[in-house]
């Protein structure tokens, strides 16, 4: 099946980015197709290429090795500039793009998954 | 495919961005071939409310920027009566005209959905 999924909260605070990769993964383990990944308003925050926890799982690189193995990332270009994430502080495999890209996922996808409070 | 939108609004206003992101995403996502419909749950029916002034919040009024959907073609909006109620809300006090759904309504409308963007 052809999965989407959106994240609306950053990492750590909330459980949203950590339950969409578990998600994600459990999702690709079946067989399912993950069309696309967009992260909205403070999701954003999940591509922070900075992002360093000493001993502990790195959200940032999971969603960055989610689009190096292929999958279309996406962080909101807006939400990212409300934010202060620029470009150059982005994980590789993220790209920017704006909310043509959440349309886009809901055309492909037969199921849309959202990760949020 | 089919596709049938509902973006369920849960949230008040203010107080966090959701309200405002949904409308965003909304305007947003409307463009492309997508039957957009938007339901108003719990705390989510204030942001239809009349004369909402958030310039000390230093925040735009929502309320006024849901009848320009209609724009968009985005013309379904419901209202779910018991949160309406709870409030001590009336249709008469929302910014315009929508359909108030009851509970049995609102399940309908979200089963009859292919995707569901909760905000």
């Amino acid at each position: 099946m052809k999965i989407a999924v959106m994240i609306l909260e950053g990492p750590y605070q909330h459980q949203a980015a950590d339950s969409a990769y578990h998600f994600i993964r459990a999702a690709l383990a079946r067989g399912h197709e993950i069309v696309g990944i967009f992260l909205f308003a403070d999701g954003v925050h999940n591509a922070n290429q900075f992002i360093n926890p000493p001993g502990e799982r790195n959200i940032a690189r999971r969603f960055d090795e989610f689009g190096k193995q292929g999958i279309e990332v996406t962080a909101c270009t807006a939400c990212a500039k409300y934010r202060g994430m620029m470009p150059n502080i982005k994980v590789e495999h993220v790209r920017l793009s704006g909310l043509g890209s959440l349309a886009d996922y809901l055309q492909k996808a037969e199921r849309f998954v959202t990760f949020g409070d | 495919m089919s596709n049938k939108v509902v973006v369920l609004m849960r949230k008040a206003p203010y107080g966090s961005v959701y309200t405002a992101e949904a409308f965003r995403s909304i305007m947003g996502i409307a463009v492309f071939e997508l039957d957009i419909s938007v339901l108003f749950v719990d705390d989510g029916v204030y942001a239809l409310v009349k004369g909402q002034n958030p310039a000390k919040l230093e925040m735009k009024p929502l309320g006024e920027a849901f009848p320009m959907l209609a724009d968009v073609q985005v013309q379904e909006l419901y209202v779910h009566d018991e949160s309406l109620a709870e409030r001590g809300l009336r249709p008469e006090d929302l910014v315009m005209e929508v359909k108030v759904v009851s509970s049995t309504q609102v399940a309908q409308i979200l089963e009859g959905a292919d995707k569901v963007l909760p905000f």
